[in-house]
């Protein structure tokens, strides 16, 4: 428990302290997805160096998961258009729950506890209207107890703002439906949105990408403890041009779009992965799998700080260091000032995010 | 522990080293892509000139012109990138699908308002995309809720218009296509194109994406779920030309696999011999509007072309694209 222990006393914000529940299963600090070499979709718990502490079979493959305030339980979704997530004590290995989406709707991937742990929201495809909903289950007994509009159009990743009940939501904009797959039937006129709610669902506030940026979906979020808000978009326009990938919100602002040159713009493809602050908040990254990179950026003066190539590099959240990742190549490391350092390698492929285990008040 | 050079050094597919890709540049540019937007705007000249002379939704020679010029871009739209996106030209030219019937509406509001925007191309140009291209053209000409809104002159106008634009659009896209060709030809700095293999990676992607929207898109739509079956969401279903889209865009999409492999023979063999397969079940596939799929057998054979497709996309992703330098990175495919 040393190293857990120095790893704690290195994390700036006393926010990012797990919760004791935690520490019945050695202890894990992260929580991945992945495919394993025997063809199974497996959830791992990780410590700070990337050893993997346990493992669960998913019934299919896995996108990301949610982990309780309190208790050692987590949340692992299916990839989209999943139906299913399942409740695993992370202690026993045992799935306590399995929570599948109403009649109509499909799970996106992502979901959030409320930060008393006694309420659980879920992003939904209410597909044959075309409508994004929040469907918001008892965190007890993963009985459904109702669902509210996202405020958009495909809601992907969700998040609760620190040290408040207030959820902010990724609306993607793009409209799927399962009879088709994974194909995109609104590109021209999509419309993604940042949306603000209360845990009743009502808008408090909407942040629209309009005019030349209606086609950057914002898809994945990242809070900072003072509530200044990540989010990383998936360009579906034309791919000879590269517009930014990365924005910051804070409430009551207008949006910043984070870019890195033009050059190194373009190895990206238009296509962010996942995002995360760092521990101390200083900087933000985005993984680009396409381009085989992890950009970061300094928060306040927005620009590019390093750009480390990393193949097939997704996962990605804070780190003892200042940031960690995983590759669709079994790779777990980890950032400092210049360099991208592996420090494990498991025999597996690790999904598209890293999900730290910490309580959000 | 290893250093990082080290591990992406080796993960890069051997393929990917050295090979010259202009050979295969040059033969996609001038063989395949320039030819179809020439073609493309040939075809829509003529139904922007028989339209002036003759509007009437039921006339053989309009039809006629229509279908030609709906062929010629089925025939061109997997070249879905550079001048084909700018602008949201490739929505202007099909705006479906369609899932809020915007294109019904955006038309009867325009006949309803009697929108002056039909007397100028400019003007109409800049109107709801739902309106516009071959899809708006087909309600027009196909939908009998159409022909009993507003009157005669009015419809008339409204259907020059869209042609008209429809025409417009090709001819632009002809032009920028001419001069974006030296992009791909010799991509470089002063490209958008970087080099060779980025290039072939937007070729392969077209490719890819154009036998995904065919698959998953055009059959997958109508044939929806076993307990429910979408027939009415067949792709230009009024005008009974939905088989043709897929037989068309697999025609155009195995010359274009041909091509890419042609360093390849082994590869090449393999999707000639899946497209031949897939173009076969299209075309012996005797239901032009896919009506059939809420029969037990004609859901059979529309599955059986969708899986045929599949295979083809199977052989592209698997034998192909690792000799592009295509990453298959488990999360670079993912587009979560």
């Amino acid at each position: 428990m040393t190293n857990r222990r120095n790893f704690l006393a290195g994390l700036a914000a006393a926010s990012l302290t797990p919760a004791s529940g935690w520490s019945s299963v050695g202890a894990p600090v992260y929580l991945a997805a992945g495919l394993f070499p025997d063809g199974s979709y497996r959830l791992s718990g990780l410590d700070n160096a990337g050893a993997i502490l346990f493992s669960i079979p998913l019934p299919a493959r896995g996108h990301a998961a949610a982990a309780h305030p309190s208790k050692a339980q987590a949340v692992a979704f299916a990839r989209r258009p999943g139906t299913f997530a399942i409740v695993i004590d992370c202690k026993s290995g045992h799935v306590i729950k399995r929570l599948t989406a109403p009649k109509g709707r499909h799970f996106y991937g992502h979901g959030t506890f409320s930060a008393d742990g006694t309420r659980f929201f879920t992003t939904e495809n209410k597909y044959e209207a075309a409508e994004g909903v929040i469907g918001v289950w008892d965190a007890n007994s993963f009985v459904r107890l109702g669902e509210f509009a996202s405020g958009g159009v495909g809601p992907h990743d969700i998040r609760l703002m620190p040290g408040s009940d207030m959820l902010v939501i990724a609306n993607g904009g793009i409209e799927t439906h399962p009879d088709t797959g994974r194909t995109k039937l609104n590109l021209p006129t999509m419309l993604p949105n940042l949306a603000y709610v209360d845990l009743s669902g009502s808008v408090l506030a909407k942040v629209e990408l309009t005019g030349a940026q209606h086609k950057n979906s914002i898809r994945h979020l990242a809070v900072r403890s003072d509530g200044l808000v990540g989010f990383a978009m998936q360009w579906q326009g034309n791919q000879i041009k590269h517009p930014p990938l990365l924005g910051l919100h804070k409430l009551g602002e207008i949006p910043r779009l984070l870019s890195a040159p033009e050059r190194q713009q373009s190895d990206l493809q238009g296509y962010a992965g996942s995002i995360a602050f760092s521990t101390d908040g200083h900087s933000v990254a985005i993984t680009c799998p396409r381009g085989n990179t992890l950009h970061r950026f300094d928060v306040t003066s927005g620009a590019l700080m390093n750009a480390y190539t990393l193949e097939d590099v997704c996962g990605l959240g804070a780190g003892a260091e200042g940031l960690v990742f995983t590759t669709g190549t079994g790779a777990f490391g980890s950032l400092n000032a210049a360099h991208a350092k592996i420090s494990s390698r498991q025999d597996c492929q690790w999904d598209n995010h890293l999900i730290p285990i910490q309580t959000t008040d | 522990m290893r250093s990082l050079t080290l591990f992406t050094a080796l993960l890069i597919p051997f393929g990917a080293y050295a090979q010259d890709r202009a050979p295969i540049l040059m033969d996609v540019t001038e063989t395949h892509i320039l030819p179809r937007f020439a073609q493309l705007a040939d075809a829509t000249d003529t139904l922007a000139t028989t339209v002036q002379a003759d509007c009437e939704p039921q006339s053989d020679t309009l039809r006629a012109a229509y279908s030609a010029a709906f062929d010629s871009w089925i025939s061109a739209s997997h070249l879905r990138f550079g001048p084909t996106e700018t602008d949201d030209r490739a929505f202007a030219m099909a705006f479906w699908p369609d899932t809020k019937g915007f294109t019904p509406k955006t038309l009867s509001r325009h006949i309803k308002d009697e929108d002056t925007a039909v007397e100028s191309p400019a003007a109409y140009a800049e109107t709801s995309i739902a309106g516009r291209g071959f899809l708006a053209l087909e309600r027009m000409l196909y939908d009998p809720a159409m022909a009993e809104q507003g009157n005669v002159a009015y419809r008339c106008a409204l259907i020059r218009a869209i042609a008209t634009d429809i025409d417009r659009n090709a001819d632009a896209m002809n032009a920028d296509w001419q001069s974006f060709a030296p992009n791909l030809t010799q991509p470089g700095d002063d490209s958008p194109y970087r080099s060779g293999d980025e290039a072939m990676q937007e070729l392969y992607r077209a490719l890819t994406t154009g036998l995904e929207f065919t698959a998953d898109t055009r059959l997958g739509r109508p044939l929806g779920t076993f307990e429910r079956p979408r027939p009415n969401r067949a792709e230009a279903r009024r005008s009974k030309r939905s088989l043709r889209h897929v037989e068309l865009s697999l025609i155009a999409l195995s010359d274009m696999a041909a091509r890419l492999s042609f360093d390849h023979p082994e590869i090449a063999a393999d999707l000639d011999t899946a497209f031949a397969q897939a173009i076969d079940r299209a075309q012996s596939l005797d239901d032009p509007a896919f009506a059939k799929v809420d029969t037990p057998l004609g859901r059979i054979r529309v599955e059986a072309l969708q899986q045929s497709i599949h295979k083809i996309r199977e052989i592209a992703s698997i034998e192909l694209g690792p000799t592009l330098g295509i990453s298959a990175g488990f999360n670079s495919l993912d587009g979560d």
